[in-house]
């Protein structure tokens, strides 16, 4: 197991001593207050003694905005990189885990939608450095290619196995050093995981927001009535199946502490509640009256919510900590089903037919309010609220098939963010609120994809042969 | 169906005997071939063969029962009286329009739309189940509206007799 410490910009040597950490905890969604933020934890991890105090405050001014991103704004910003060719010496090129690790942290921000990587092809006079950092890295090279950020790769004693590397991050056009993390016992098998953690603190870095790169999402992999729930990185790595039982697993749902998923699960004869333990890797079924159980999701305190039917229609329910039923949460003469919870757990989004037609609908707890969120067409289904509790994503029938929209619950305006071809279906936002992953068939099976909250361009998760469909985000 | 199969026995049978007992490879084929189908005789078999065969289909996002399938249903309801062994498991079903969710609480409403008919007209709770497959088992694989339309049913599967 790699382990990372931070750097500064002068002082390679402390990542020996450092201890391990992320280099910045607040997080920001102000793009100026987020600059200075950010520009202040940098200074300090920089120069730690107090002696150099007044000159930290004296850099501590805003740098510029091309550096930043505001992912929860317009979205039209766009960040170009470039990575400088690892290194072990001076100008000379690591080519062994170094370019591994390289290889590893471009295909990881590929998935950036903001990110735009520079090709070192651009590069005039190539993107072999003389340093890694300190005034003789030419920066000026980097930026006629047009990179607003530079890379470096230092691995100080070469870069077999077990070894340590060095990864700073530079705007091109200041010189100003943004973060710089050491990794050290770096093996072949680790690299996935150091381009991870550095990916997390770049994306931190830039925007306020991390996770995306140490997230897993879980699904349901298979087809026809033999369909598992497995778990993948939200990037692609480490694929395995977790259930394996007779039937058809739908609707899975990790709990916020990591522990259990919940999903639905349907064989011949009977709905249950599957749940698959983590802690010792045991699944089970729970049974309820009424053989209905439809679409269960965590609350934030690690409660489960679903749809049964005891007689009635399938209505909301709340469940206990030992997976049984405790009371409503919604009931009405109407299918209700689907609830998402905020990271609040105060306001729940749900599908019901209560008007006729399916269409999504809010409910605040804090006041009993049930309010109407779609508006147009006549088949909206499957919302998922953002954990921030701002956006709704949901799955609207258009003439041209099932399209994600979003749904903003400050202003009313809503974004298509998916447009197919074939269906889009089951949204599900990540943590941050910034990614939304989701079940399309535009390849011709069914596969799952990343998006944004801004639409653009959506990435193929990898998943294996065979249909994937119903992501859900977990640590 | 089953005198189809009945009668495809008779005639690969009858191509057997036609070829001779002499060669051993031929008379394993017709070895392989699937067993003749129990002749259901009795008058539960009937009964219960009676109540599968009807199926209940519905307009599309919709789960009320049409006036046309009332009889259907009215004679279902009488079998399972006369005969108390025999138990129904109603499986409610959509086509592959909607969405997964709400699609099982759909089959759902059709299912228990046919199971509260049944128990209006006397048939003993204990004798019907109830199970939604949502969108997942449809009938007829494809799509358009004479694919769809095959889909959106209720079938009456006897689980004991």
């Amino acid at each position: 197991m790699s382990t990372v410490s931070t750097l500064d910009r002068n002082d390679v040597r402390e990542y020996a001593l450092a201890s391990f950490g992320r280099p910045r905890t607040r997080r920001s969604r102000t793009l100026f207050k987020g600059v200075e933020m950010r520009n202040f934890i940098n200074f300090f991890h920089s120069f730690r003694m107090s002696v150099l105090l007044m000159a930290m405050m004296a850099f501590a001014v805003p740098c510029q905005a091309a550096t930043m991103v505001d992912i929860y704004g317009p979205g039209q910003n766009q960040i170009n990189l470039a990575m400088a060719a690892p290194l072990t010496a001076p100008n000379q090129r690591a080519t062994v885990l170094g370019a591994e690790l390289n290889d590893a942290i471009n295909t990881d921000l590929n998935f950036l939608p903001f990110m735009k990587l520079t090709s070192p092809a651009a590069v005039l006079g190539g993107t072999v450095l003389a340093a890694w950092q300190g005034d003789q890295v030419d920066f000026r090279r980097f930026q006629i290619a047009g990179a607003d950020l530079l890379v470096t790769a230092h691995w100080p004693s070469g870069d077999r196995e077990n070894s340590t590397v060095e990864l700073r991050v530079f705007e091109t056009y200041s010189g100003k050093f943004v973060f710089g993390n050491a990794y050290s016992g770096v093996t072949h098998a680790e690299v996935p995981n150091v381009a991870d953690r550095f990916c997390d603190d770049l994306m931190e870095a830039l925007t306020g927001a991390r996770g995306f790169f140490s997230s897993s999402l879980a699904f349901v992999k298979g087809d026809g009535r033999k369909r598992d729930v497995w778990v993948v990185r939200a990037t692609g790595r480490d694929l395995r199946q977790v259930t394996n039982i007779p039937g058809s697993a739908m609707s899975p749902s990790w709990s916020p502490d990591g522990r259990y998923v919940v999903f639905s699960h349907l064989d011949d004869s009977t709905h249950a509640l599957g749940i698959w333990d983590r802690l010792n890797n045991t699944v089970k079924r729970v049974r309820f009256p009424g053989n209905t159980v439809i679409g269960p999701c965590f609350l934030p305190d690690n409660r489960v919510a679903v749809s049964l039917s005891t007689g009635h229609y399938p209505d909301i329910f709340l469940l206990n900590r030992q997976f049984q039923r405790e009371r409503p949460l919604e009931q009405s003469a109407a299918i209700n089903v689907s609830p998402s919870f905020d990271s609040t757990g105060t306001k729940m989004a749900f599908t019901s037919s209560r008007l006729g037609s399916p269409q999504v609908f809010l409910k605040d707890f804090t006041t009993g309010t049930v309010t109407r969120v779609s508006m147009d067409g006549s088949y909206n289904s499957e919302p998922c609220i953002s954990p921030d509790g701002t956006l709704i994503a949901y799955t609207k029938a258009t003439p041209s098939g099932f399209r994600i929209f979003v749904h903003d619950m400050v202003t009313g305006y809503e974004q298509q963010i998916s447009f197919g071809p074939g269906r889009d279906e089951q949204p599900a936002f990540a943590p941050d609120s910034y990614f939304v992953a989701f079940t399309s068939t535009r390849s011709g099976t069914s596969q799952i994809y990343l998006t944004t909250r801004h639409g653009g361009e959506a990435k193929h998760v990898p998943t294996g042969p065979g249909n994937a469909s119903f992501p859900s985000w977990g640590k | 169906m089953k005198s189809l199969k009945s009668f495809g026995l008779v005639m690969v049978l009858a191509l057997a005997l036609g070829m001779g007992a002499g060669c051993a490879k031929k008379n394993a084929e017709v070895e392989n071939v699937e067993p003749a189908p129990v002749v259901t005789t009795s008058a539960v078999d009937a009964a219960a063969q009676q109540i599968t065969d009807g199926v209940v289909y519905f307009d599309f996002d919709k789960y009320d029962i049409k006036a046309e399938y009332r009889d259907m249903l009215q004679q279902k309801a009488e079998l399972m009286k006369q005969y108390p062994s025999i138990r129904v498991r109603i499986e409610g079903n959509c086509d592959e329009r909607g969405t997964q969710e709400y699609n099982l609480a759909l089959g759902e409403r059709r299912a228990r739309a046919a199971y509260e008919y049944m128990i209006r007209l006397g048939v003993p709770a204990e004798q019907l189940d109830i199970i939604s497959y949502g969108k997942e088992r449809p009938a007829v694989e494809g799509t358009g509206e004479a694919v769809w339309a095959k889909n959106r049913r209720d079938e009456f599967n006897v689980i004991a007799r």
